[in-house]
């Protein structure tokens, strides 16, 4: 096969599977390529850092931490914003995103991060920011962020694995249990040690509710519908697989679990507070990952 | 105002893909993008196996799952229930895309832009008038609209879409074995209500619940 051959092979089917045959397109169970292929990985990021800067803040909030709302509030805007921007075909009408709330959980989430943007500046610089009504109305935006990016999945019907009713919760505990990392480990690197043991009580009880979370999200998928079956199938056979034993077996849970259990009733080391952190976010980047990835469409015929 | 939707005759249908070819030459469509596809398929198990073959192309659902997705407004429902894209106001967020079940929607990015019909051998005197002609905006979703250019301007002219070649789809229009009909939904003495009551017209994928304009008879 001459280059030109092989330019019209890849003009008229990429391999990215853009160019499927017409007579091919969606007659068997077809993966979603949008929000996670090319441009597409900057969403998963984008809903990633939007999740962990709202859990930071969210956690903040109950040890009224000054620093660690800053640093939440900063990931969710500038982190999860721009990349948001990035992922857009036209940024510059980014701004259009705020006029159908009423339908679009699009929408919705751009209101939710304005009003989060705005009030949670106003906690950062009001020296009584820390009161109790600013407390609920920021913890509440905060939920709502960390939920935003599996919420927009989970109102797709037609991707079975994304309309799982676990799924929100998954996000939910995730944002809260990354979030609650980074401030433990955000208080080791500040010396505070009684705080960072204090908190493992915590930490251990968000890890075993995450772990639930990703057993029941792949069990309630396995038994959802054929469809939504081969998207856990997806991440147990081929070159995905490598990601789900890796990055879910062994990064979000086996390594956290081990840390845990080491720093069990509070004897708290801040290199393994780092580490544990480390491997928790990889984790939870390969669970959206593998979840983003996998879901498969019906076929049409 | 009329509700237009389109009634498909599988039987009928002989997998010429005339309907795929007419569509890309009246939106001048870049290699790779299809707004009318033929599927073929196969249900059963041999020896009582049987061929499926069914054209599809945008249902202009009237519960569309792209426009409640769509978070600018950019996708719309118009008065005549064709599902149109106001590409003044796509953002390029692709959620439309994702929310659509039938998968009939296609992102218009550099990538597609650039891809020739002959690779390496730069665009045809033909791919060059049609971006002239029929431009798509870059970073915005474009889906089939029914040919609402043509059924627009036939109407102005007094012509009846689905039975004036002039102000009916493309794809109607070149069928050769008249497989696809054309026609308003909501008057109960169309050609197109008299075959979805007689055939039992179906819709694909109706357990969404989005009311596809889209029928298919046998």
């Amino acid at each position: 096969m001459n280059d030109n051959h092989q330019n019209l092979v890849e003009t008229m089917f990429p391999s990215d599977g853009s160019g499927t045959k017409p007579y091919e397109w969606m007659i068997t169970p077809t993966r979603q390529r949008q929000w996670i292929d090319d441009k597409g990985v900057f969403l998963w990021l984008a809903f990633f850092f939007s999740e962990i800067g709202a859990g930071l803040y969210f956690m903040s909030l109950f040890y009224s931490f000054r620093p660690g709302i800053v640093i939440g509030w900063l990931i969710t805007l500038l982190l999860g914003g721009i990349i948001h921007m990035l992922y857009l075909g036209n940024p510059k009408r980014a701004w259009r995103m705020l006029m159908k709330p009423n339908t679009s959980e699009l929408s919705r989430g751009i209101w939710i991060i304005g009003i989060f943007a705005v009030l949670g500046f106003l906690q950062m610089i009001t020296p009584g920011g820390f009161n109790m009504v600013f407390n609920f109305i920021m913890g509440i935006l905060c939920l709502l962020i960390i939920s935003h990016g599996f919420a927009t999945m989970n109102v797709v019907r037609a991707l079975p694995a994304w309309s799982s009713t676990i799924v929100l919760p998954l996000s939910i505990i995730s944002g809260i249990w990354v979030g609650q990392q980074l401030l433990q480990f955000i208080f080791a690197l500040s010396g505070n040690a009684t705080v960072v043991s204090g908190m493992e009580v915590w930490a251990a009880t968000f890890f075993l509710i995450y772990v639930l979370c990703i057993g029941l999200y792949a069990w309630g998928t396995w038994h959802m519908s054929d469809v939504a079956k081969i998207s856990v199938k997806k991440m147990l056979e081929g070159d995905l697989k490598r990601i789900t034993y890796v990055g879910v077996g062994v990064l979000a849970v086996l390594l956290p679990l081990i840390f845990t259990l080491i720093m069990w009733g509070g004897s708290t080391n801040g290199f393994l507070v780092f580490l544990r952190l480390a491997s928790v976010l990889a984790g939870d980047l390969a669970v959206r990952y593998l979840i983003m990835k996998t879901a498969v469409y019906n076929p049409l015929i | 105002m009329p509700r237009w939707g389109m009634v498909i005759d599988v039987k009928r249908c002989i997998a010429c893909w005339g309907c795929t070819i007419a569509c890309k030459e009246e939106h001048f469509l870049p290699p790779g993008v299809f707004f009318n596809r033929v599927l073929i398929g196969e249900t059963g198990k041999f020896p009582t196996s049987s061929k499926l073959i069914y054209p599809v192309l945008c249902n202009h659902c009237e519960d569309a799952a792209c426009v409640e997705a769509c978070p600018t407004g950019a996708t719309y429902v118009r008065e005549d229930g064709i599902v149109a894209v106001d590409d003044t106001k796509c953002v390029g967020c692709r959620a439309c895309m994702i929310a659509c079940p039938y998968q009939q929607r296609t992102y218009y990015d550099e990538k597609t832009k650039n891809r020739e019909y002959f690779p390496g051998q730069g665009k045809t005197e033909m791919e060059i008038i049609g971006e002239k002609l029929y431009p798509f905006k870059l970073g915005t979703v474009i889906k089939c609209n029914f040919c609402s250019e043509r059924v627009d301007a036939g109407m102005k002219k007094g012509l009846t879409p689905g039975k004036d070649e002039n102000a009916t789809p493309a794809c109607v229009n070149i069928c050769p074995v008249g497989a696809r009909v054309f026609g308003d939904l909501d008057d109960p003495n169309s050609e197109i209500n008299r075959l979805i009551m007689e055939k039992k017209g179906k819709q694909l994928r109706k357990e969404f619940g989005t009311e596809p304009a889209v029928y298919y008879i046998d």
